[in-house]
């Protein structure tokens, strides 16, 4: 180790802090601890306190209103597949009897010639 | 040295945590004094990690674990507050007033003349400077605690033993 490095070990020798240091930081340690947290300030806070109680009713309604239109929206699809169902049966049956139709007409006109 | 020391664990509800704090003072506060030349920001500093300290108990494993955690917190500290002081200027170190802590060297003039020149090497220089001759740490520990390579630190401290050198030849000429 040379001078230099023997001068800096000296110099900068570990010095205490003033008497009361370890008295403060407990103070602030109970001064934190007595300290609430960020979510119930938030809670607690009253401009904060109506925002919320505004926001979580939004939601609730909000909630409420988009189920219902969902429902709605389910029982309107279901009441128009039953119409297709129903049109699609009707034009079926239709169809059969024109084919009938057609089938009986082509065997008279054959037994004729 | 930490022995004595119960887990930390342990000591989160429990008037110990005093304990604890006597026992790191002296390191955390002259390792915040040494850096940033000023005895109040230091006290303020120190008591800011220990605050996070107490804070993260639980989460520390050893007494070694608080030694280490205690190092590298102070020194990122130290190295936040030294640039927030380049952003906003106060005090140029020349005007700072001297400090006021005991000096018991055989020249106390030479001592406070090495703290100042300390003080004004490169924030990681510095750091690194305080750790090996304040805490007498080998380059590997600093290493680690800074996350640099070994290699990095020990030319640092070259560097840094290469800049004191010319500092004090520059003050002894202008003496």
């Amino acid at each position: 180790m040379d001078p230099l490095e023997r001068e800096l070990k000296n110099a900068l020798r570990r010095e205490e802090p003033s008497g009361d240091f370890t008295a403060r930081v407990l103070a602030r340690v109970e001064q934190q601890k007595r300290r609430p947290s960020w979510w119930s300030r938030w809670f607690t806070a009253p401009g904060l306190r109506w925002a919320t109680a505004v926001v979580l009713c939004v939601l609730v309604v909000g909630g409420v209103v988009y189920q219902r239109e969902q429902a709605r929206r389910r029982a309107e699809g279901e009441v128009a597949r039953e119409q297709v169902m129903l049109a699609l049966r009707i034009a079926g049956t239709k169809v059969k009897l024109a084919q009938d139709r057609v089938q009986q007409m082509s065997d008279r006109s054959t037994r004729r010639n | 040295m930490t022995s004595d020391i119960p887990n930390p664990a342990e000591l989160v509800q429990t008037a110990d945590f005093a304990a604890l704090v006597r026992e790191h003072q002296s390191m955390v506060f002259s390792l915040a004094l040494h850096f940033l030349h000023d005895r109040a920001s230091a006290e303020e500093l120190a008591q800011d990690v220990f605050l996070q300290l107490y804070r993260h108990l639980g989460e520390l494993k050893s007494p070694e674990h608080v030694v280490y955690w205690l190092r590298r917190v102070t020194a990122n500290r130290c190295i936040s507050e030294s640039r927030r002081r380049q952003r906003r200027p106060e005090v140029p170190l020349e005007d700072a007033p001297e400090s006021e802590a005991p000096k018991s060297e055989s020249d106390p003039l030479a001592g406070e003349r090495l703290r100042r020149m300390v003080a004004s090497l490169p924030e990681k220089i510095r750091m690194v400077v305080l750790l090996r001759y304040q805490e007498d740490l080998d380059p590997e520990d600093i290493a680690k605690l800074l996350a640099m390579s070994v290699n990095t630190v020990k030319s640092q401290l070259q560097r840094a033993l290469v800049m004191l050198r010319r500092k004090a030849s520059g003050m002894e000429l202008e003496r």
